[in-house]
């Protein structure tokens, strides 16, 4: 088996501002095509990391790869090979969106049928074929799916979006996800945010970076998995009160609540679980209607990871 | 120097394409046509205040283009000094400002190329400016005195051209060194009150840049020294503002 060299490998990455530490010994690494969400509260440090992996900041310490090429030495070797969006992307307001794609694609060096064709198929997937009004006069949900397209001109191995969706109304962001998600399998995509639906909705493993630090890396369902105490959704025709004390006093269970007919448990130990309930519903002597695991949400996850001192 | 052709052919297309190409050209040709006529008609309008006035008697000699000349000089070396600062105090800030400096800078575009092209862009436009200028003042002070020697036109608009070059180097470095275009004209300006202050120290004009900010009118009246090393000295000013320009972006954090 061959070993792939990473998309981006962070090592120990630290960027401080005086005293303050923006970046504290960062560890992260984005398997080579994969769609990774790299969430957070504002202010954790997404941004910093992505301007690092840019080459807009220099890193205080540690060391930054992408595609195994330090970023700090590397220069036009790996801008030439990633798309960036930045999270307010500035274009020129003069130009068509055409003209920015084609001036984007000329500073790759592409050029001639090469250029023609992805510069059309690009205006394709922003939805801006027919739109010959300058960027200047274009909605902000128009100049992100812009800002994706521009990041594409030169097909690159590596998409590094900055908080893409986070100021679009509902419309803006499900256009922009939805060009997110036609690339799965396409291209590496990694994708700073701090909305956990768009995580959820199109990113397949997730970095949760908190004050500076990734405080977990994983795929998103072995993180629900991993984090969250699952939950167990129980409908029964009757017999609630007596079913609920009978799991408050179970070991596998760690709290219970009812509302009319069902019953959540959180639970610890899934499989005595799964074997203690039907059973003990039967001892009641009542119906069983449902009887479904819930998995804890990104969200709860999230929250649990990050948000207890807030 | 990877995407400096294509980033200056943008650069040239901004230019054609937004309101800078009516600003600076725009302030050229106001001069560049308002001056031949105001130079034949201010001998009339001050000998018809001083008549009005008890006792004053005033006698101007006959203008000639000399006088529309030194107009054309007076506004270059005045009015097109600020609105050289004002106007490119943002050359490199507007883009870092704008944010579309951040989307060009992580294509293969480098950040000495990013600065070169600026330069290059900002250069092209001040030349074709003041040229379209000398131009119009020529024309128009042929038709207002019926003479109008190219000569002495030429190389009166060449000197302060080369002084305009030393200014636009010089707002080259402050632009990319600073992160409010306010504050590099302010820079700018400070740099020209230098140069100005030096002017009244001989050997400063006769060895520094400071040799070029009233080279125009000494060219224009006969007065003006050997060039020459203000010439050398204010290319390698211009240099020196352009490398360390290249120098100090290119530390920067965007």
């Amino acid at each position: 088996m061959v070993d792939t060299v990473p998309a981006i490998r962070l090592r120990r990455l630290t960027k401080t501002y005086g005293d303050a530490h923006a970046l504290d010994g960062v560890e992260l690494t984005v398997p080579e095509g994969s769609v990774f969400g790299f969430l957070g509260p504002n202010g954790a440090g997404k941004t910093t990391t992505l301007r690092i992996l840019t080459g807009l900041a220099r890193a205080t310490s540690g060391s930054a790869k992408v595609f195994g090429i330090e970023v700090a030495d590397a220069g036009n070797d790996v801008r030439a090979r990633i798309g960036f969006l930045p999270d307010v992307p500035g274009f020129y307001d003069w130009m068509t969106a055409e003209e920015f794609l084609r001036f984007a694609g000329s500073l790759f060096g592409i050029a001639g049928s090469t250029l023609d064709a992805r510069v059309e198929s690009l205006l394709d997937l922003a939805g801006l074929t027919d739109v010959t009004t300058k960027v200047g006069g274009y909605s902000r949900g128009m100049k992100q799916r812009l800002g994706v397209a521009q990041a594409l001109i030169n097909a690159p191995s590596l998409l590094m979006l900055d908080e893409p969706t986070s100021a679009l109304d509902p419309i803006g962001r499900k256009e922009v996800l939805d060009m997110i998600a036609s690339l799965a399998g396409r291209t590496t995509v990694f994708f700073s945010t701090h909305i956990l639906s768009d995580v959820e909705r199109v990113c397949d493993t997730v970095a949760i970076l908190d004050r500076g630090h990734v405080v977990t890396q994983a795929p998103i369902d072995e993180l629900k998995a991993r984090y969250g105490a699952q939950k167990v959704v129980v409908d029964v025709t009757g017999g609630v009160e007596d079913l609920v004390r009978d799991f408050e006093r179970e070991a596998w269970a760690s709290a219970v609540a009812h509302e009319n007919h069902t019953i959540e448990v959180t639970v610890a130990d899934v499989d005595a679980a799964r074997r203690a309930i039907p059973a003990a519903v039967a001892a009641r002597g009542v119906g069983l209607v449902r009887f479904e695991g819930g998995e804890v949400s990104l969200e709860e996850v999230f929250v649990d990871l990050v948000g207890g001192d807030r | 120097m990877r995407g400096f052709g294509a980033f200056l052919g943008k650069e040239l297309r901004e230019i054609a394409r937004t309101w800078r190409i009516w600003v600076l050209p725009g302030i050229v040709l106001f001069f560049a046509l308002s001056g031949p006529p105001l130079a034949k008609v201010t001998p009339q309008i001050l000998e018809s205040f001083a008549g009005s006035q008890p006792g004053v008697i005033m006698q101007l000699p006959t203008p000639t283009y000399v006088d529309a000349y030194a107009s054309w000089v007076k506004n270059l070396s005045q009015m097109m000094v600020f609105a050289v600062i004002i106007i490119f105090g943002g050359l490199v800030t507007s883009e870092t400002k704008s944010g579309t400096a951040v989307l060009v800078l992580t294509k293969p575009l480098s950040r000495p190329a990013f600065v070169l092209a600026k330069f290059t862009g900002a250069l092209v436009l001040l030349t074709g400016s003041i040229l379209v200028g000398a131009l119009a003042t020529w024309g128009v002070t042929l038709v207002t005195f019926g003479e109008a020697p190219v000569g002495i036109l030429a190389r009166t608009t060449g000197a302060w051209l080369a002084f305009g070059v030393v200014l636009l180097g010089v707002m080259t470095l402050v632009s990319a060194w600073l992160s409010s275009q306010a504050g590099a004209a302010g820079l700018g300006i400070g740099v020209w009150f230098v140069l100005l202050m030096l002017t009244i120290w001989e050997p400063s004009v006769h060895y520094t840049p400071a040799g070029l900010v009233n080279a125009a009118s000494g060219v224009l009246m006969g007065t003006a020294p050997d060039l020459a090393w203000p010439l050398v000295t204010g290319a390698l000013m211009v240099a020196g503002c352009v490398a360390g320009a290249v120098a100090v972006f290119s530390r920067r954090e965007l």
